[in-house]
């Protein structure tokens, strides 16, 4: 049993991924988020971004040795990684037979927590996020915003060591964009999760994340601190930056 | 559990004891959606059954009163609830995770630690409760015209095993069909058929050739006589025998469903 407070929160070797109609997604793809870190990950579309969320939350097959969550290979010992992992995807699939109450409480106990327990859990974050009032009902009622954060609230009920949230803001105006930026923050601090964050509001990232990758044709192409990838690929702004990585006036020069 | 994370620290025996529950938790999501939908789940199937009922026991009964030497109502009611539990069982287990698939919310089943056998036992779940609650419904309609049911348990454990083999090519289907037709098309081009031609409305002695040697090698034909057995009393081939084959397909089925669920090929790309 690995030591949570010693291992990174997520360590990524090597990997490679070419889909069935080989279409290649992953090309030798390295990086870290340590324990407590916030982590953002950027990209253009296609980059490989979402391929490799779904690697590590069991979403997309790949060979094991490659991805460990916590010490624990999120291929051989996936049940295990698996606890430790909550997703908010990029696109908003939500049961649509079940209550808003429902969609968090359900998935809860699908990792395990007690009925009692998950709907207790459900009822705190449908207050977190602002959705008390619409507990009962069915996510296709809800508006895009609100079946956002209906999302990212599933993603956090059964309070995972790693929250990987995949473009969380995107279709969200920019009050709850900032109350969202604001919960995570306090989720990092006073719940010690680790959050694995892909954005394209750079602004976003800036605010956020500890650390930064750069992901490009499925290969991380730079990495380090906002400062650090501002020094060295231009500034002032991480955007200027990410475009000069992006643009290729950069190749593949990690920090 | 309330301040813990999860996954922290879980042992093999709570990993499991927590995977239980989430079987559990999925389950009933299955078995609600049965329910709340019953309008479409349950009603048309019943309402199929009793119209079989009406007119071939009604309607046509004046002309056919006695088949091997039992009432004709009571003759057919076997087969219509095999059919009744094939059919309503397969149809809840294929839609209900083409569904999910087809929609995308199946990743939150899929992103969970629960196990691939954990889950296709849980769809398996909602189409047998699909399957046995249609039965149910049409066999308290047959009360007041068939005189009894001869053998409970042998009639439980064909439709317990009827259940079981056509929820579990349901989840199959679920995970093979690309498209809303390709899941009907098991359907009305092999189960219905299948169904229909099993010796259901008919004596299979009384059948020419071919139709006879077709009949006798449809799987269905074995449960519905088997379940005839149960309900009636009356039978052609050897029960037991047909029990026992029925419980080895019914094995076979749900394992070769949780490989195919293992290996994911078209649930995770």
């Amino acid at each position: 049993m690995p030591d949570h407070g010693q291992v990174p929160a997520l360590s990524i070797s090597d990997l490679t991924k070419v889909y069935d109609d080989g279409t290649p997604a992953l090309d030798g793809l390295s990086f870290t988020v340590s324990a407590g870190g916030f982590h953002g990950l950027l990209g253009p579309n296609g980059s490989g971004k979402s391929t490799l969320i779904g690697i590590i939350a069991g979403l997309v097959r790949a060979p094991p040795g490659h991805v460990r969550v916590f010490g624990h290979d999120a291929v051989s010992d996936q049940r295990r990684a698996r606890t430790l992992v909550g997703l908010a995807p990029q696109e908003v699939h939500l049961d649509r037979f079940l209550t808003a109450s429902e969609v968090l409480s359900y998935h809860g106990r699908y990792f395990g927590m007690a009925k009692a327990d998950a709907e207790r859990r459900a009822d705190e974050l449908l207050v977190a996020f602002d959705l008390e009032d619409k507990a009962g009902t069915r996510p296709n009622r809800l508006s895009g915003g609100m079946r956002r954060r209906l999302l990212i609230a599933r993603a956090l009920v059964h309070r995972p060591r790693l929250a990987i949230l995949d473009e969380p803001t995107a279709g969200v105006d920019l009050e709850l964009r900032q109350d969202l930026w604001k919960y995570l923050a306090r989720l990092r601090t006073e719940q010690q999760t680790s959050i694995l964050l892909t954005t394209h509001y750079l602004e976003e990232a800036e605010a956020l994340c500890d650390d930064i990758s750069m992901i490009r044709r499925g290969r991380i192409v730079a990495s380090g601190t906002v400062k650090q990838l501002v020094d060295r690929f231009g500034g002032p702004r991480l955007e200027d930056a990410y475009l000069s990585v992006m643009r290729g006036v950069v190749d593949e020069v990690p920090v | 559990m309330s301040d813990a994370h999860v996954g922290e620290k879980m042992d093999a025996k709570r990993l499991r004891a927590a995977s239980r529950n989430g079987a559990i938790a999925l389950s009933g999501r299955e078995v609600r959606r049965v329910t709340k939908l019953w309008t479409q789940t349950i009603l048309p199937p019943v309402i199929s059954a009793i119209l079989f009922m009406a007119v071939f026991g009604g309607a046509l009964g004046g002309q056919l009163r006695q088949v091997s030497s039992i009432p004709y109502l009571w003759f057919i009611l076997p087969g219509l609830l095999v059919m009744v539990v094939a059919g309503q069982a397969y149809a809840n287990a294929s839609t209900s995770l083409f569904q999910a698939r087809n929609e995308g919310y199946i990743d939150d089943v899929l992103s969970s630690p629960l196990r691939p056998a954990e889950i296709v036992w849980s769809y398996m779940v909602g189409g047998l409760y699909r399957g046995w609650i249609s039965a149910a419904a049409v066999a308290i309609a047959a009360i007041p015209f068939v005189p009894g049911i001869e053998q409970w348990f042998l009639a439980l454990v064909v439709l317990m095993l009827t259940g079981i083999i056509f929820s579990a090519l349901g989840v199959m289907t679920g995970i093979w069909a690309d498209s809303f037709d390709q899941q009907a098309f098991v359907a009305t081009l092999i189960i219905s058929p299948l169904a229909l031609l099993g010796g259901v409305f008919y004596n299979v002695d009384t059948l020419a050739e071919p139709w006879r040697t077709l009949t006798l090698l449809n799987p269905i034909y074995y449960l519905v006589d088997a379940e005839r057995a149960g309900v009636t009393g009356l039978h052609d081939s050897a029960v037991w025998l047909s029990v026992a084959i029925a419980a080895i397909v019914a094995v076979v089925v749900t394992m070769l469903a949780i490989r195919m669920f293992s290996r994911g090929k078209r649930l995770r790309p």
